[in-house]
């Protein structure tokens, strides 16, 4: 019989507080275990379902159809030369990426209790699964949505090239408040109802479905330190071509999500050591 | 020596916020006390808490199986859990030395919809294996688990048995320095828990450091030379296996009496019955040899008499049950009076149980003396002592070797061997 030689891994498991920590590097010596958990997340989610991953289309595109009846035929809109469709299309795409991922995040370690209580390993992994799980979908969704815009008249251009670190600042935006809530929603169910409702109101916040020439000149610097302003006026920006032009507020934003993500991971990982004890 | 050491525990203690009382009380006192579990300002006074685990301290030394034994809620799943680092500790420290594996769940990150191949997969993962160690041992986890067939269908199809086998497969092929289990020997048919607790003597043959829980303990006994008792979050025993399963059973029995029953003749007036409310019908009871002389020990294949005395007024139908329970506490053999058809006369007596020949395997066994009333094919117990008496059974001295060997089953059945037909 082979005897192993032991290994020289040290393990010490001691009461109270350590250091500040961002948590990153025990993901990234997990990234194995991490990349298996978003495959079968992705794959789990439409298992068992007749139309299987064309439901990641189908909703957003069901919710256009709604929002183009409501706000372009009935309450028309003004939306300049866009057509409301192919308008309303590219703000809803990355705000329905923000919403959803941002849920899933703040969702996470409520909805993996079991295997939190069961087994360790690194807790951040189920937010970071979670948010890429639906930038997996928003990416199809976005294909779908470059052809529409084709359709409409927009060649695609080089530009379309940039979308991919749009994605994905989109999904950082909803990681880190995503990572400020997960381990506050395990003890404080209540945050559910809540963050959907500031998430409604979030999107009539941003200039998703209206353009923001609606919104009064003396407004518009505080209006536009939505982070998500920017994201939903880039995709425009890349996708139609609109104009942009990036004030001051575009950088206090940047600065802003950058602060977010660094204190969530802080805030993640000194609560996710106290979860297991409160769900 | 101290060198082999690979687990240190030191004064560790785990604190859980206690769970709110709802009385009878005020409105306020109800709203502090919602607050009081959400929000820690408002836990001031010790009581809001309770200790899971209070200063538990040990060491494990390389290559030792070590069994925790503890009834339920003695903190045996908190400890595990705090060693395989799913919590943290309230106070005190551990020191791991080596990789370590747990297992604190059979099916810990199986789901329903996917197929046994995709989650033994992604189990192995969970458990700390790669997936190339997964690949390379795909076909020994299939084989352990016997459901080849099924591999590739979706497990919530599987019937629990095949379920908790695969998922037991997959944690069986754990390879950690340090491996801690949870209560994993409970799971599939015999022949299954005979493989896997195989399989643990292995892996420890191996030089892994095994920690593990169960309420099984002949397997216990068997599989561990040393471990150690918590009762509401301490160690209360700690050593040599067979005296802390001993003492671990004598808590789940709850006999609380810890004087040494082990003699002649016992008193039962006051003994402990199993319910408080019942009546004192049992009186004593006595052993004595086929000689008539009084004993605590006599060797396997003798003659026992057993008399029990009682003061019976109202009882119709009367029954005695006598059980004999071995040192782990598993029933061996079971007297009822109904098999004679024998009825006590009522008042003040002396009934008399005679055994030919007690023909069980040396140990220490303990009687459970039962009396009620057998009525309509049901028997309506009035008085039970659960540890009446205690007797040791020797060896004979009149057979071949081998004498005292582990694991021989409970009968020392006498037979003769002779030679039928020589070529």
């Amino acid at each position: 019989m082979s005897v192993t030689p032991a290994s020289s891994e040290e393990h010490v498991i001691e009461a109270g507080h350590r250091g500040i920590s961002l948590g990153v590097s025990a993901l990234w010596a997990q990234r194995e275990l991490g990349w298996i958990f978003i495959r079968r997340q992705i794959s789990l989610r439409y298992r068992q379902m007749a139309l299987g991953i064309f439901w990641a289309v189908l909703e957003p595109l069901a919710f256009l159809l709604l929002m183009s009846a409501v706000f372009g035929m009935l309450l028309r809109v003004d939306t300049g030369n866009y057509p409301y469709p192919i308008f309303a299309f590219s703000g809803l795409m990355p705000w329905l990426l923000f919403n959803k991922a941002t849920m899933a995040a703040a969702q996470s370690l409520v909805d993996n209790m079991a295997l939190i209580s069961k087994v360790y390993f690194s807790r951040l992994l189920l937010p970071v699964a979670g948010v890429v799980r639906e930038t997996f979908d928003s990416a199809v969704v976005f294909v779908i949505l470059v052809i529409l815009a084709w359709m409409f008249g927009y060649t695609p251009g080089w530009k379309l090239l940039l979308a991919p670190i749009l994605l994905i600042y989109v999904a950082i935006n909803a990681l880190a408040v995503g990572l400020w809530l997960a381990c506050v929603m395990v003890p404080f169910r209540d945050v559910r109802p809540l963050l959907t409702l500031v998430l409604q109101a979030g999107m009539y916040a941003t200039p998703v479905l209206y353009p923001s020439t609606l919104v009064p000149e003396q407004l518009l610097p505080y209006y536009q330190l939505n982070p998500m302003y920017w994201s939903v006026e880039l995709f425009r920006w890349l996708l139609l071509d609109k104009s942009i032009e990036l004030s001051g507020s575009f950088w206090i934003s940047l600065i802003l999500v950058v602060t977010m993500l660094f204190s969530g991971l802080v805030v993640f990982d000194s609560g996710e050591k106290k979860v297991v004890d409160v769900q | 020596m101290s060198s082999d050491v690979v687990i240190r525990v030191d004064g560790i203690g785990k604190r859980y916020v206690a769970p709110h009382k709802f009385g009878r009380d005020n409105l306020r006192s109800r709203l502090i006390g919602h607050l009081k579990e959400f929000i820690p300002f408002f836990r001031q006074s010790e009581e809001d808490y309770f200790w899971a685990l209070k200063d538990v301290s040990f060491e494990v030394k390389r290559g030792d199986i070590v069994g925790i034994l503890g009834r339920n809620g003695s903190g045996k799943s908190t400890l595990l859990k705090i060693l395989s680092g799913v919590t943290l500790p309230t106070t005190g420290r551990a020191w791991l030395k080596g990789r370590v594996g747990s297992l604190l769940e059979v099916g810990t990150g199986f789901h329903p919809e996917m197929t046994g191949r995709e989650n033994v997969f992604f189990a192995g993962a969970f458990l700390g294996l790669s997936q190339r160690e997964v690949r390379a041992k795909f076909d020994e986890i299939v084989d352990f688990s016997g459901i080849e067939d099924f591999i590739d269908l979706p497990v919530k199809r599987y019937s629990s048995g095949m379920y908790v086998r695969l998922a037991y497969s997959v944690a069986s092929m754990l390879r950690s320095d340090i491996l801690i289990l949870d209560e994993v020997m409970a799971v599939g048919d015999s022949a299954f828990r005979e493989k896997s607790q195989k399989n643990i003597t292995r892996a420890a043959s191996d030089g892994r450091t095994i920690l593990f829980v169960s309420h099984n303990i002949p397997a216990v006994k068997q599989l561990c030379q040393s471990g150690f008792l918590l009762n509401r979050g301490s160690i209360t025993r700690t050593g040599n296996i067979a005296e802390v399963a001993s003492q671990y059973l004598r808590e789940v029995q709850k006999i609380q009496d810890n004087i040494d029953v082990v003699c002649s003749y016992r008193d039962l007036v006051d003994a402990p019955r199993f319910d408080e409310l019942r009546k004192v019908i049992l009186k004593s009871v006595e052993l004595l040899s086929e000689q008539l002389e009084p004993v605590n020990a006599i060797k396997s294949g003798d003659s026992l008499r057993i008399r029990i005395k009682i003061a019976n007024t109202s009882v119709q139908e009367p029954y005695f049950t006598v059980f004999f329970l071995n040192d782990v506490g598993e029933r061996v053999m079971t007297l009822y009076s109904t098999h004679n058809f024998y009825k006590v006369p009522t008042g003040e007596v002396i009934a008399e149980c005679k055994i030919p020949s007690v023909q069980l395997v040396p140990g220490l066994y303990r009687l459970m003396i039962d009396f009620g009333s057998f009525a309509l094919g049901q028997f309506h117990s009035v008085d039970c002592v659960p540890n009446a008496i205690a007797f040791n059974i020797d060896h004979p001295g009149n057979l071949g070797p081998p004498r005292l060997v582990a694991n021989q089953g409970y009968l020392l059945q006498p037979a003769s061997w002779e030679t039928v037909s020589a070529s």
